[in-house]
């Protein structure tokens, strides 16, 4: 294609950017609204806007604000880091099928994290151990992606891949070794699961954060997305770009696991569905990816925690069950 | 709703480890400082009042309440039935799947799976006293309670005075000493009974089956391996280091135990039994000493072991007699 065309399609109106970004952002506060709203303690819609103002009773105030909305914050959060990370990683690789976890980033947090239950510790420790795997794993797969040879794109999927197969092998090892009693709190993990989330603020503010930082390199992500080779031609200094992608993605996606533990799908598919609808221009794309992924984990939770109440689900599962009939949809309408 | 939230009332968990975990409750507070200041009121109040009702749990905390405990939620199956077993069980307000014992516990509301708890029906209960199950309950979502103010009173019995000793802590903290301490005490005695009656008993070599697929036995740490060998059983698989070892036929065709005693699931089982009839070179199929024994009497460390223990120990003596 020539560069004329890529530049053209780099570069659609600005003013186009702010109506569907306001859009999300709306449907993100409908969706956090309705999941502090339910929840298995029956409370009125009327009860939650007393304890907005500051009024309600005791019993209320403790349900929202120190069960819901955290919960509700922490969903948004990660489902936001996990679909952000998704879209870069998409980029960067340049293949459809690249999510935030395709080089090994979940399995090296997972085996951080099931070693530190294996080992009978908890809270923050199950959370710091998983941070520490997730950036083993990313140092592992980028050194030897890099090796003696070039650093390519395919090169590092397949690293990626092989690295992600190898912690696996380990989680199913743990799994088949350790106590029966510790194997429900591993299996929940693994499937993704909220009740984890600490304090929301941390990964909330990485997102903010992150979203701000990527701003100004939105134009250069669309050339990149093109191909290096017209990146290159175009100007763009495409070895730092890629570094800074890997990297972003990477701390992304650590924050995620490390906040509800290795919820699948997210990153997978929001970009997807986003591109199909907004079309490919990442100055939109991520940031809303960020929103959309945060309104699809916020609903899934609140699924996850109210469908068979008090029985909770994994909300691993919801997303999948949720995002697979959609994509679907969208992708079979899209030809 | 009326009733108080747990909160309000003056109680304190003071613990040696030591826990600075108040982030993931500072996070949401700052909504609201009436709810900081809610939330920080168990550590400040942290000094025990001099009639103050304290126990220590086992995870080694000393948790204090300022009166016995009304409302108390007992988050697995186990901690139910001692809870009930302590003369506390009309105050059990909540409850976990598979808490079937006594069979009033049965319409407690429950709040959910021991594994995954669902908070918010738990605070609706508001509880003031939370049971929790040291190895089995998320220490994510106990720590939570603890944040929300209600006390959590960590419990797991590893041996038969452990059962005792729940026993009369939950009925010290439920203010119910007068039926738990004698119920503890009948449990000490049963036992100690037992003991005595098999203390020259002939050993006999024992495999216990826990499940079939995978293969899984209990080596002598488990609280059924100490049944096995209170009742002068010895358990082939008592030396492996892991409390639930997975092990294959050929483990138990060499170590060809005289007897086999089966639990699993539900009260009658005995396809796992047959399945050891195709090897009659084994010592325990040549004698026909194949058993089960009802695993809901063994399984938990409540004083429902008592019973459970004096089947085993019929079971050794019926593989005696065979010989």
């Amino acid at each position: 294609m020539p560069a004329s065309s890529a530049e053209v399609l780099a570069m659609p109106g600005r003013r186009s950017l702010w109506p569907p970004l306001a859009a999300f952002a709306l449907l993100g506060l409908a969706a956090l609204l309705l999941s502090v709203t339910l929840g298995s303690a029956s409370l009125s819609p009327g009860d939650v806007w007393a304890v907005m103002r500051g009024e309600g009773s005791p019993l209320a105030r403790t349900l929202i604000l120190e069960l819901r909305v955290p919960r509700a914050l922490s969903a948004f959060a990660t489902g936001g880091l996990l679909a952000m990370a998704g879209a870069l990683m998409q980029v960067l690789l340049r293949n459809p099928l690249a999510d935030p976890y395709v080089l090994g980033l979940s399995g090296g947090a997972s085996v951080g994290a099931l070693a530190a239950m294996l080992a009978g510790l908890g809270g923050a420790v199950i959370s710091g151990s998983a941070f520490a795997g997730a950036f083993l794993s990313t140092l592992l797969v980028f050194g030897l992606a890099h090796g003696t040879g070039s650093w390519t794109p395919s090169r590092l999927l397949l690293t990626g891949v092989v690295v992600a197969a190898g912690w696996g092998a380990v989680i199913t090892l743990m799994l088949a070794i350790s106590p029966a009693e510790r194997l429900p709190g591993m299996l929940y993990w693994l499937m993704g699961d909220l009740s984890y989330a600490r304090s929301p603020w941390p990964p909330l503010a990485l997102l903010l954060l992150i979203c701000l930082l990527l701003a100004p390199l939105g134009r250069s992500l669309n050339v990149l997305a093109r191909g290096p080779l017209q990146a290159a031609a175009l100007g763009i200094n495409v070895r730092p770009l890629e570094w800074t992608i890997y990297l972003t993605a990477s701390v992304l996606t650590a924050m995620a696991v490390t906040t509800a533990g290795s919820i699948g799908f997210v990153g997978l598919v929001v970009p997807h569905m986003l591109r199909l609808v907004l079309g490919n221009d990442q100055r939109l794309i991520l940031p809303a990816c960020a929103l959309a992924g945060g309104i699809l984990l916020v609903l899934a939770d609140t699924l996850a925690r109210t469908l068979i109440a008090p029985e909770q689900l994994p909300v691993g599962v919801i997303t999948a069950l949720l995002g697979v009939p959609t994509f679907l949809f969208l992708l079979y309408r899209s030809r | 709703m009326t009733t108080s939230t747990p909160a309000v009332r003056p109680s304190s968990v003071s613990t040696s480890a030591g826990k600075g975990r108040f982030g993931g409750a500072l996070g949401p507070a700052a909504f609201s400082c009436a709810l900081l200041a809610l939330t920080l009121s168990g550590p400040v109040a942290g000094e025990a009042h001099a009639d103050a009702i304290c126990a220590i749990d086992d995870h080694d905390r000393e948790v204090c309440l300022d009166q016995p405990a009304e409302r108390i939620a007992a988050l697995s199956p186990g901690a139910t039935e001692l809870v009930y077993a302590a003369g506390a069980g009309e105050k059990v307000v909540a409850v976990v799947a598979f808490s079937d014992y006594p069979p009033e516990a049965r319409d407690v509301p429950s709040v959910g799976s021991h594994t995954r708890m669902d908070l918010e029906t738990l605070v609706t209960r508001t509880p003031d006293l939370v049971i929790g199950w040291v190895t089995g309950n998320p220490p994510e979502q106990l720590e939570t309670i603890e944040a929300l103010g209600v006390p959590v009173f960590y419990i797991e019995p590893r041996d038969f005075e452990g059962v005792s000793s729940a026993i009369e802590r939950l009925a010290l903290l439920a203010g119910t000493r007068e039926e738990g301490d004698q119920v503890a005490a009948e449990f000490r005695q049963g036992m100690a009974a037992l003991a005595e009656r098999y203390a020259d008993a002939e050993p006999v070599p024992v495999f216990y089956q826990v499940w079939d697929e995978p293969l899984m036995t209990v080596n002598d740490e488990h609280l059924i391996g100490k049944v096995l060998t209170l009742c002068g059983g010895i358990n082939v698989f008592g030396e492996l280091s892991r409390l639930v070892p997975r092990i294959g036929d050929e483990a138990v065709l060499e170590a060809d135990p005289e007897a086999i005693l089966a639990g699993g699931m539900g009260e009658e089982n005995r396809d796992w039994l047959t399945h050891w009839q195709q090897y009659p070179e084994l010592t325990a199929v040549r004698r026909d000493n194949l058993y089960f024994v009802p695993p809901s009497l063994i399984q938990r460390p409540t004083p429902r072991l008592l019973e459970g223990s004096r089947l085993f120990c019929e079971r050794l003596d019926d593989a005696r007699e065979q010989r």
